[in-house]
């Protein structure tokens, strides 16, 4: 799935490292989601877009896979 | 809350932070290194029986190498998945794949040892047997999965 996971991380300087231990999973996990080669499951969509504080279909974008 | 801690969420597993628990097989790192060491125990007692103590103990220095390779090995995200420890709802994905990829492997090669069986002149046992079990293990799961869902 199309995401801008790693926009907005660089955007705030984390290292995928960092984002991961923030969103309690591994960093090959993070790295995953940037290369859209694993979607995260709803709680995770939902705690990434929490953390960056936006919608989460500005984060997500569904259609685009 | 753009720059929050959410460590608190564990995220073990696939599905919500409600049910982490019922996700999570592997609790501590050491569950299946002394797993494997006890798989080696079984394979040595078994054979010792057998009256075949040295491919037993062949049988229990390989899984012993196994645990040690699982315990050890935490430079490698494979082997800290297949140890368990650390394991995040991607791992849990992974791990239900390769369950069912493997599930598939057995089956077909069931099947053909089964019809290999059948076109011998046997009765095809114990491969019918236990995919009757694999079977109905399948329907029972399905059934409860689905209950529960």
């Amino acid at each position: 799935m199309k995401n801008e996971i790693r926009e907005l991380r660089t955007a705030r300087g984390l290292s995928q490292e960092d984002l991961a231990k923030k969103m309690d999973v591994s960093r090959q996990t993070i790295n995953s989601i940037e290369k859209e080669r694993y979607t995260p499951s709803l709680p995770l969509a939902l705690t990434l877009a929490r953390f960056f504080a936006k919608p989460v279909e500005e984060i997500f974008d569904a259609k685009g896979e | 809350m753009t720059g929050g801690n959410c460590s608190d969420n564990r995220r073990k597993g696939v599905g919500s932070d409600h049910d982490a628990d019922d996700t999570e097989i592997h609790p501590s790192r050491w569950w299946m290194p002394l797993f494997s060491l006890f798989l080696g125990g079984l394979i040595l007692a078994a054979m010792w029986i057998g009256g075949n103590p040295r491919d037993g103990l062949w049988g229990f220095a390989l899984l012993a190498g196994v645990g040690a390779l699982l315990l050890f090995g935490t430079r490698s995200e494979t082997l800290q998945g297949l140890g368990g420890p650390g394991r995040d709802e991607r791992w849990a994905m992974i791990d239900i794949h390769a369950t069912a990829l493997t599930g598939l492997v057995v089956l077909v090669v069931l099947i053909g040892a089964w019809l290999w069986e059948l076109a011998h002149g046997r009765d095809g046992g114990p491969y019918g047997q236990i995919m009757a079990v694999a079977g109905l293990a399948y329907i029972v799961s399905v059934v409860f999965l689905r209950w529960r869902s």
